[in-house]
């Protein structure tokens, strides 16, 4: 008779064991996804090899086409400009540039995902050769393509699946295998919000997150195991070093400075902003064409790609001459110098110099500790970076890595260690310990963020804190969970909220609200709170725990319906920290 | 072979549901809000042993860590692996098992001061800390378990994150003497209002010379004063903690607490 009853949970546990087993011995893929372009790579079981697409492009530009055939359209691989005229392949461009710039298709979808149209960076961006309409209130920026002279409405984050099951597709026509396991690479400022976001494409895409790990810290990691390699051929002595890491890409500005010891990399800090070579771009068309906003989808798509150009000629030569014909009789014909470039994007190196000056800051590391300071990404090599970089770290920038796929390289390495490879030779012998890129915590004392896990924590952390109630005999109290700084009030993110209800009844600042926040070495965050009434151990009402974000789109939408209907009582309803004086 | 697995089954289907694989930590893990946790014992320092219970490897404080300490309950008395049943050899302590490299559950009787080799002392090399960190990371990292058992999943992110909350704690002064207190049963609120008058009109003068400094050279010399303020009541803490005078103690705290906000703050304006 038991012997029926142990098969069946015989069964379960089978595939409890295959799932686990079969996750180890598949392959995972890194994917750096670009603002501009992207690339994917796989650790081969020596070594990472970086995955060519059917035209043999290691990087692949970032456009999707949307068109009426399939639900939503199919991803071109086009060239980028630079790569036309490098490989001299000028006839595809053109045909190609037409559709690209022609409203038909989407691009710098990274800089679009999980933002809503109050969002600086989404007014920005109406300016792209496609349809970003914004309402500003609070919501999904309305984004479409002409197909057919009719707009077609979609959203970043379809659009970035469907690239992602072109690049899997790819994956598996290259690997001859089925590809699940993916490590993505994103920015740092991204917040909880659009990390959800890119999960969600994912899994569209029929792809499964292993981790997202900050793009400096792929880069790191690459670094890594580099040193690791060069220090085994020479001595097998492996010393420590302190690396910091810079950088820019299309969209986006990072920094990490990373302590590498023993084949453990840990981040130290890591900062970022949301500015990069779009920015660059956008100044340069207002620089030029002051009135360029009022240019037709076609004209600025023309604009678009020779600008691009001549920034990326300023970074080798001292001047370049523009001449554009922007169709309409229009013409633009300059000369640009590199100072008047320099100029007009002063704001941005200013920033970024912030950035690094403040991620050696919150690392507590001193330029005399540096050992190396590299510089990737799409606009390492405008010389106005390279120099403030050389200049603030008093030293020369490292050059054992191609700045535009070190990070791509860096998921690969991730990929492998993380579903726990076979490596005989003990070449990826390296472990890496990331942050948290935000704060997380509650509202608390009325409107006060609180942060529970501070900015630049290491993960898997598990935080405490307590608090309490506002008024006597308070029953209920809600916990609205933020992501951010305490500083940046407004900037803050929403990630949700919760009710508990049922605090025994007692004299205010009595009942001790505990709420923990727990993120795993995935980075997943879920959050606590136990009441419990001093004197007693057993909790008053049972704990909740939920996993964050739980708001969905229109986050801050969210924030302002949630101060609207509650806003009278929301005080009374809110907590405090105990022993907080108010 | 299919025989095996039917055996083995229904003991860890057991085992799971009684773990919760949710990767909790007990209350005290989170080190950094050690102010929140005795608001209401702000007459006195000394603290009835409430918290101070949970540093017992026995106390079932609250259901929560019930899970851990369960485990480390079966654990503790003779130290054996649970996976492979070999008996603790050595003298580190047994948060990970030689022979079968697993991660071992948490057993809250090893301190922090444990976990790195160290005598439970003030005064400890900070430096030899990061090495014996990074050791640890290598053996306990989540990363590193990712084709185990969900349960040795969940004591990789226990373990981990509490070696992390040791490495942090024991590096800074100021963190370090909260902690060792605690050891001792005796809870220290940081944000407790100031009432030693003397220490009162010190603060009083300090915020306004870091007012009225006219440039960086002036907060400099600020901040250095600080830093050797710091050092001093440090020191101070150092005797007061070894006479087991814990009030003194605990001022000596709350003026660390004190020098070390200010000397953030005038490391902002700078």
């Amino acid at each position: 008779m038991a012997e029926p009853e142990y098969i069946v949970e015989s069964e379960c546990e089978t595939t409890e064991e295959e799932k686990s087993s079969s996750a180890s011995s598949e392959v995972v893929i890194g994917i750096d996804i670009g603002t501009s372009q992207c690339s994917v790579a796989v650790w081969n079981g020596s070594e990472v090899e970086l995955l060519k697409n059917t035209r043999n492009q290691p990087l692949i530009r970032f456009d999707v086409l949307v068109d009426n055939d399939i639900p939503l359209g199919e991803v071109n691989y086009h060239l980028s400009p630079y790569d036309v005229f490098s490989l001299g392949e000028v006839n595809y461009h053109l045909s190609h540039k037409h559709e690209r710039l022609s409203g038909a298709s989407i691009l710098n979808m990274k800089r679009l995902i999980g933002r809503v149209d109050t969002d600086r960076v989404v007014h920005a961006s109406k300016n792209f050769p496609f349809l970003v309409q914004t309402l500003d209130m609070g919501v999904r920026p309305f984004i479409a393509a002409l197909v057919n002279n009719v707009w077609k409405s979609t959203t970043p984050e379809e659009v970035l699946a469907l690239y992602l099951a072109e690049l899997r597709i790819m994956a598996e026509s290259k690997l001859k295998r089925p590809i699940k396991d993916v490590v993505l690479c994103i920015p740092v400022s991204f917040s909880r919000f659009q990390l959800t976001q890119i999960e969600r494409a994912c899994t569209i895409a029929g792809l499964h997150v292993l981790r997202l790990m900050p793009e400096p810290v792929a880069v790191a990691l690459l670094y890594a195991q580099q040193q690791q390699h060069m220090l085994r051929d020479n001595t097998g002595r492996v010393s420590k070093r302190i690396a910091l890491v810079f950088n820019m890409g299309a969209g986006y500005c990072d920094v990490a400075v990373a302590d590498i010891d023993g084949g453990v990399t840990e981040i130290k800090a890591l900062s970022g902003s949301e500015i990069g070579g779009e920015d660059f771009l956008q100044n340069m068309m207002r620089h030029l064409l002051p009135s360029f906003d009022k240019l037709d989808i076609k004209s600025m798509g023309l604009l678009r790609v020779a600008i691009q150009e001549a920034i990326h000629e300023l970074s080798f030569q001292e001047s370049v001459q523009i001449d554009v014909d922007l169709g309409n009789g229009s013409r633009l014909c300059k000369e640009v110098k590199r100072e008047e470039f320099e100029e007009v994007n002063k704001y941005i190196f200013c920033e970024s110099e912030i950035l690094t000056v403040q991620c050696m800051h919150d690392a507590d590391v001193d330029v005399e500790d540096l050992t190396d300071v590299i510089v990737v990404g799409g606009c390492s090599c405008i010389p106005k970076i390279r120099n403030f970089v050389e200049n603030l770290c008093e030293r020369e920038i490292y050059k054992g890595m191609n700045p535009l796929t070190a990070a791509v390289y860096g998921t690969a390495l991730e990929g492998a260690l993380t579903s726990g490879i076979d490596d005989p030779l003990g070449d990826v012998d390296l472990l890496t310990s990331q942050v948290t890129t935000l704060g997380i915590g509650i509202r608390a004392n009325r409107s006060e963020f609180v942060p529970v896990i501070p900015r630049n924590t290491t993960m898997p952390v598990h935080k405490e804190m307590i608090f309490t109630t506002v008024k006597d005999n308070q029953t209920e109290a809600l916990i609205v969970v933020y992501e951010g700084e305490p500083e940046m009030e407004d900037e803050n993110h929403l990630l949700g909220y919760f009710k508990i209800t049922g605090i025994p009844p007692a004299s205010k600042g009595v009942p001790e609200i505990i709420v923990g926040m727990d993120t795993n070495a995935s980075n997943e965050l879920s959050v606590s709170a136990r009441v419990i009434i001093p004197g007693s151990r057993q909790p008053a009402v049972p704990v909740m725990e939920l996993k964050m974000p739980t708001v969905d789109d229109g986050h801050s939408c969210c924030a302002e319906v949630l101060t609207r209907a509650y806003g009278p009582t929301l005080d009374s309803m809110i907590v405090r920290m105990k022993n907080h004086s108010i | 072979m299919y025989k095996t697995k039917k055996l083995c089954a229904p003991l860890s289907t057991i085992f799971r549901g009684v773990l919760p694989t949710r990767r909790r930590l007990s209350p005290y893990f989170s080190n950094s809000q050690i102010p929140s946790l005795s608001s209401h014992l702000q007459s006195s320092s000394r603290v009835p042993p409430r918290y101070a219970l949970h540093f017992l490897p026995n106390s079932n404080f609250s259901f929560q860590n019930l899970c851990s300490q369960s485990a480390a309950k079966l654990d503790s008395s003779t130290k054996r692996c649970w996976n492979c049943v070999a008996d603790k050899t050595g003298t580190t302590p047994f948060l990970y098992c030689d022979s079968c490299r697993s991660i071992q559950p948490v057993d809250l009787s090893i301190d922090y001061f444990q976990i790195f080799g160290l005598e439970k002392k003030y005064e400890i090399e900070v430096d030899s800390l990061e090495g014996k960190y990074k050791d640890w990371q290598k053996k306990l990292h989540p990363d590193l378990v990712h084709s185990k058992s969900e349960k040795e999943r969940g004591y990789a992110a226990e373990q981990s994150a509490r070696v992390i909350d040791a490495y942090r704690t024991l590096s800074k002064p100021l963190s370090r003497a909260i902690y060792i207190l605690r050891l001792e049963g005796v809870d220290v609120d940081e944000e407790q209002t100031v009432s030693d008058p003397e220490l009162l009109t010190e603060i009083m003068e300090i915020r306004e010379a870091v007012e009225e400094a006219p440039d960086s050279q002036a907060l400099n010399q600020i901040q250095s004063k600080m830093e050797e303020k710091l050092e001093e009541s440090s020191n101070s803490f150092v005797n007061a903690y070894q006479s087991r005078n814990f009030d003194e103690a605990v001022a000596c705290i709350q003026r660390m607490t004190y020098y070390q906000r200010a000397s953030e703050e005038i490391l902002k304006k700078l």
